[in-house]
């Protein structure tokens, strides 16, 4: 991309000071404006100019708004104060250029105002309808439109809009004869009454667009016309300048968005296109495409699009005046994690104590607290690798399998209405099977994708049952292990990526010829015949099956066509796959993926950290999938050790790993947790004595508890279903349920037992803590329970000591 | 286990009690802490004058009620479609009803009768889904899960988080059981209907987890809230945002534990014996006059689910001796009741449920699902009362005219509440969705 080309240099060596949004920033050297040169060719026509000079500390500055900006002749062209050149009338102008000292000037080129190219609709109305917000979801672009008159969402569909506003309902919504009376635009500037009230200004750029189109006939496209033009290029990509940028707080950044066509031809669409920020409490972008950073340090992506092609611009905050003291790194995570936060002037937190790093790698790997045995003894233990070998025992565990079979069979869709009990147990057998013995993932991810066979088998035959329609199986598969949501291009065009309804059918492709047949024995075996391409939902046509990005499939030599998709999906070269679980195996341990949400990954959604993302997408690879080794290195990198507890630079920080980030226990993890601590056995409805809450395979066993602390219903393939919210019902629970008063009262329990002893107060305290919070307590901790024991009789002075526990925040969260 | 006596569960066609169901799965959601954005909304929604209905008690007649033999009788048609009910006068010159309906027949000012709803959903999941949330349901009618709307978040949801809490009641709460389709959907749980798990018709009406376990001395209670107190001012330097949030909903359980308010409104034992026994010491008599209770001390939404309608078999000796004349008795002295204490007006009561039923008796001597018409009774809130909007045939098959559909009915309640009905919150997938996905607002009623 050639962002920044050709600057006009006048002055050089120069240093001057000004004041930018407040705050006082120097530029220095050179004064640059992109672009060169602006020829403007059609009447409504604009060219967003930038202009920059270099700070001290060698960042691009944006000078354009403090820019003096005069045009000569005048009557040429007119700039405003955001540096947006509009036309006046034909010839040649000079636009002069100064900020304090430094002088610049470009040569501004008017032409054809008398005689403009022909509009076309789908590239210049479009984004009229889509800019104004006609076509958005609330309005007419709903799947019915509004008050009669629907758009295609977001413009994906031009023949249909054209269709809609031309043609239907007799073509009263355009009056060739009388342009400005056309009900489109009487509607849209509000002259008669319109329930989407003034979406355009009168005589705005964007109206006299619409008039003149429909003064010169209301055609769908240029070539239409006998016209001396040649026929419009196809649009290929847009641009945007800059990329990326580095703000300080309360500074603004404007962009400058190009299309570029199959010529290469360059037209400014600034002011045409959309752009949204992802962060917008770190940087904020208005509608004409202006940057403002807030007070908060962090990364922002600018989304900017435009008839359906997408780019992104990079922000970033520095904090500035830290001085980063870099822990030591264990493996490449720390080197990239500790790059990233001294970039961005963040100090990381120190390293977590002993209890801390048990309690939280206990939970995180087996979804289990460390017993009072086991606390004890890794608290005493000298050996200075005993995090290291923690982490090796804890991966041997039977809960292990138990934890990531429980969290697969939400994701995998595992709910036992829908695929039978007989099929959620194949599937939870196989499961824990598959981590117990440590199938490498890319090789049991292909035999969930291209089973067959008795559904009630041990295996994943039933995830077929869920996804029994060839697009409903593309989507989750795609979201699943390519981490690609595909599903809004089911009805429309992807409003954020380039991912269009042909893109979807061509995947769905792949899921044909399966089918369910009945066995004698009542059971049903999914069974894979031939297959065959899918119709385009609008135009009708086939759509050659094919991977997202690809080319057409071959299928020669293969009766499932899901055994195509397996290939491309595990071969190396694969750009989702390695990607996809490394950043879900991260959410699941850091508290957030370093892509957000975790199976959303594209080009306008970037990762906060995307060195780290691809090392250890790589990093997979190398380890040909081994979860284990890879959860090894995690685990053992400083970054995962860091404390919960933030420090003043990185308090804010949320993306970054600056620090360990809270995580309420999950519900089931949550019921063991109690229990554990109670020293209490469950019987969970219909299910013998002795299963634990992470073992129940059973989605609907009743439980209100459940239902409060939020296990998902597992009706997607998507993590964000386990709500993780708190709420009062919760507290509620936890303070008064007569279910947990019974667990710390139970005859068998640990207060009875421990209020039956001849252990100090003091010792109770220390164990009721060592089974809760896997800890010791501190003395003013100790003294403050102690007061139950001076305060009531010995068996309520335990029993309210665990329940204090069992309801403070640090027992409720992973920490 | 939990095991709540919810008076008699109710059969369904497809044989299953899903209030057997529902008591196995008992679910008690919260309803949310957001803080309001009453002023705001309420002036954009409303212009000068501000909303009217601060409240709304939306009672369910879960399983479709039979329109023709309640609201909208049909005295000429022949008696297979007729049924055995009379029309009777009300006290509005030319407004009849059927004589299973005397209490209301005397208060026919003080509501408004449409019988021209109608939606083409016949099931009871679905349909319960539809009017819910105003979206089709995306799954097949049957035993789907409580509460069934996983994405779309329920109208009585969608108050939680546009109006958000005022005083220590969750703004949005069921009873006696959660509402089918009344989940948060993508909102999460912050926006889920507090459930009252209890049916305040027996005795021993209690409300789940808000009083600390009986036998609890108050030197115990007294220990306690001091322990965790001082844990949570020792941990509190160091704890995340998450954390903080926990600590808001204890604060507010706290709150809503302590409340005199709170506790005063759940406690139907104090409301006299005369109140109780006007409203009926039914499920449904005694959820209304729980659900007037709540609403009198800052509840935003009750949803109060009545089940037992779906009456396939020999439907009239049940709907004359145990349905309607509940409705009628509940229906009526809750509005006499709201009106007598003046929050008639700022209060608006709804009673509905999925579907009406066919006009022809069937073979079984009941009446199968019809969603092509049913009625609804409006009172207060801002609605004009008395009238009668919308008409059936002359068998009450269908409207005559477009039917007054699910979207019309949320977008009314909406701008009587004060929120903007096209306000849209994003999906987790970033999609923005609307409160009300279209409609208009019901023609007349305001």
């Amino acid at each position: 991309m050639n962002r920044y080309s050709r600057p006009y240099i006048l002055n050089v060596c120069t240093v001057i000071a000004l004041t930018i949004s407040g705050g006082l920033v120097s530029i220095a050297g050179e004064l640059h404006v992109s672009p060169s040169t602006i020829a403007l060719e059609q009447p409504e026509a604009s060219q967003q100019l930038i202009i920059w000079g270099s700070g001290s500390d060698n960042r691009r500055i944006d000078v354009t708004r403090t820019a003096t900006l005069r045009v000569e002749p005048p009557h040429v062209a007119s700039v405003d104060e955001r540096g947006l050149v509009r036309p006046l009338a034909n010839g040649s102008a000079t636009l002069l250029i100064s900020v304090g000292e430094l002088r610049t000037s470009i040569a501004i080129s008017v032409t054809r105002l008398d005689n403009p190219k022909k509009i076309s609709f789908r590239h210049e109305i479009i984004p009229i309808l889509t800019k104004s917000r006609c076509n958005s979801g609330g309005c007419h672009g709903k799947a019915e439109g509004q008050n009669g008159f629907k758009l295609s969402i977001f413009g994906f569909d031009a023949q249909a809009d054209f269709d809609s506003i031309v043609s239907a309902s007799r073509g009263r919504r355009v009056a060739l004869a009388s342009p400005i009376n056309s009900l489109l635009i009487q509607k849209a500037t509000a002259l008669i009454p319109h329930g989407g009230a003034e979406a355009l200004l009168p005589d705005s750029q964007r109206e006299r667009r619409l008039v003149r189109w429909v003064a010169e006939g209301a055609h769908y496209q240029s070539e239409d016309i006998q016209s001396q033009d040649a026929p419009v290029a196809e649009i290929i990509s847009i641009e945007v300048e800059p990329h990326e940028q580095v703000l300080l707080a309360a500074e603004t950044q404007q962009l400058r968005v190009s299309t570029v066509n199959s010529l290469g031809q360059r037209q400014c669409v600034t002011s045409e296109c959309e752009f949204e920020s992802n962060a917008a409490s770190i940087a904020h972008v208005d509608a004409r495409g202006l940057i403002q950073a807030s007070s908060i340090p962090g990364e922002a992506a600018i989304l900017v699009r435009h008839l359906g092609h997408v780019t992104t611009c990079r922000i970033t905050l520095p904090r500035l005046g830290q001085t980063i003291e870099r822990p030591i790194e264990h493996n490449f995570i720390d080197t990239l994690a500790w790059a990233k936060l001294q970039v961005l002037g963040i100090q990381p937190s120190p390293i977590c104590d002993d209890a801390t790093f048990l309690r939280r790698v206990s939970l995180d790997v087996i979804g289990t607290l460390p017993t009072v045995d086991q606390a004890k003894s890794f608290l005493n233990d000298p050996a200075t690798n005993k995090r290291q070998r923690l982490i090796d025992d804890l991966l041997e565990r039977n809960e292990y399998a138990d934890y990531w079979t429980m969290k697969w069979l939400d994701i995998l869709r595992a709910d036992a209405l829908t695929i039978s009990p007989q099929g959620a147990v194949a599937m939870q057998r196989w499961l824990h099977r598959c981590f117990a013995e440590n199938r490498a993932y890319d090789d049991w991810s292909s035999e969930l994708l291209t089973v067959q066979g008795n559904t009630s088998a041990e295996g994943p035959g039933s995830f077929y049952k869920v996804l029994n329609k060839p697009d409903e199986a593309a989507r989750s598969v795609s979201q699943l292990l390519l981490g690609v949501r595909i599903e809004c291009a089911q009805c429309h065009h992807h409003p954020s990526e380039r991912w269009s309804q042909s893109d979807y059918v061509a995947l769905a492709g792949f899921f044909t010829g399966l089918s369910l047949k009945k066995l004698p024995n009542g059971e049903q075996a999914l069974i894979s015949r031939g297959g065959k391409d899918l119709p385009h939902p609008r135009s009708g046509e086939l759509v050659p099956a094919s991977v997202l990005g690809g080319k057409a499939a071959d299928f020669s030599n293969v009766t499932d066509r899901r055994q195509v998709f397996a290939a491309w999906l595990t071969e190396k070269q694969n750009p989702f796959f390695a990607k996809a679980i490394a950043n879900r195996m991260w959410a699941h341990y850091f508290g957030r993926g370093l892509i957000e949400p975790i199976d959303d990954i594209r080009e306008t959604n970037p990762a906060t950290n995307p060195a780290l993302l691809t090392a250890l997408a790589n990093h997979m690879r190398d380890l040909d999938y081994d979860l284990k080794a890879f959860t090894r290195s995690l685990l053992n990198s400083r970054v995962y050790q860091s404390s919960s507890r933030t420090l003043p630079s990185n308090a804010d920080d949320e993306q970054n790993f600056s620090h360990y980030l809270q995580k309420p226990l999950k519900a089931e993890v949550l019921l063991d947790a109690i229990n554990q601590s109670a020293d209490v056995v469950e019987d969970f409805n219909g299910w013998p004595t002795g299963y634990r809450a992470i073992q129940v395979w059973d989605n609907h066993m009743p439980s209100y508890f459940f239902r409060i602390f939020g296990r998902p219903v597992r009706a997607t393939v998507c993590e964000c279903e386990r709500s993780d919210e708190p709420s009062i019902a919760q507290a509620l629970h936890l303070l008064n349920a007569p279910e947990l008063f019974q667990k710390l009262s139970h005859r068998h329990g640990r207060s009875r037992r421990l209020s039956n002893s001849n252990l100090a107060p003091t010792e109770v305290i220390d164990e009721l803590y060592l089974s809760t919070l896997s800890r010791m307590p501190n003395s003013a901790e100790r003294d403050l329970m102690l007061h139950a024991f001076t305060e009531l009789d010995r068996r309520a002075a335990t029993e309210d000591v665990l329940w204090s526990l069992m309801n403070s925040k640090e027992f409720l969260f992973n920490h | 286990m939990l095991k709540l006596s919810l008076g008699s569960p109710s059969q369904n066609c497809r044989g299953i009690s899903r209030r057997h169901a529902l008591r196995l799965g008992s679910c008690g959601l919260i309803g949310g802490m957001t803080l309001p954005r009453l002023i705001e909304l309420q002036a954009k929604a409303a212009g000068p004058k501000g909303p009217k209905a601060k409240s709304c008690i939306f009672l369910f007649l879960e399983g479709g009620p039979p329109h023709q033999d309640m609201w909208d009788p049909k005295p000429d048609a022949p008696a297979e479609i007729r049924g055995p009910f009379q029309a009777i006068r009300t006290n509005v010159p030319g407004t009849f009803v059927t004589d299973q309906l005397p209490l209301c027949a005397t208060m026919a000012d003080k509501y408004t009768i449409l019988r021209n709803h109608g939606h083409n959903d016949n099931g009871h999941s679905t349909g319960y889904h539809y009017v819910m949330t105003g979206r089709r349901a995306s799954f097949a009618d049957g035993d789907n899960p409580i509460p069934n709307n996983e994405f779309y978040p329920s109208f009585g949801s969608a108050v939680s988080r546009s109006l958000g809490a005022q005083g220590s009641l969750p703004p949005y709460i069921n009873l006696p059981h959660p509402m089918q389709g009344g989940g948060p959907g993508f909102y999460g749980a912050e926006h889920a209907p507090f459930v009252i798990e209890a049916d305040p018709s027996q005795p021993d009406f209690d409300v789940k987890d808000l009083q600390p376990p009986m036998g609890l001395s108050a030197a115990r209670l007294g220990l306690r809230k001091r322990l965790l107190a001082g844990l949570d001012t020792l941990e509190r330097q160091h704890q995340q945002a998450t954390g903080q949030a926990m600590t808001t909903y204890y604060e507010k359980a706290y709150q809503l534990v302590a409340s005199q308010a709170a506790r005063r409104a759940f406690d139907i034992h104090s409301e006299p014996e005369k109140v109780r026994d006007a409203y009926g010491r039914t499920q449904l008599g005694q959820c209304a006059l729980l659900a007037r209770r709540l609403v009198e001390a800052g509840c935003r939404f009750v949803g109060v689910d009545a089940p037992g309608w779906d009456v396939h078999f020999n439907c009239f000796p049940s709907l004359k001796t145990d349905l309607i004349p509940y409705a009628d008795q509940a229906f009526s002295a809750l509005v006499t009741d709201l009106d007598q204490r003046g929050l008639l007006d700022e209060t608006l009561v709804i009673m509905m449920g999925e579907m009406g039923r066919t006009p022809r008796i069937n073979a079984q001597a009941g009446r199968d699902h019809w969603s092509m018409a049913q009625t609804i009774v409006f009172a207060g809130g801002g609605t004009i009362p008395g009238q009668v909007i919308g008409a059936t045939d002359k068998h009450a098959s269908a409207t005559i005219g477009a039917p007054v559909g699910v979207n019309d009915l949320l977008r009314t309640i909406s701008v009587l509440m004060g929120i903007d009905p096209d306000r849209s919150y994003l999906s987790p997938l970033g999609r923005p969705v609307p409160i009300v996905d279209g409609g208009q607002v019901i023609p007349g009623l305001i």
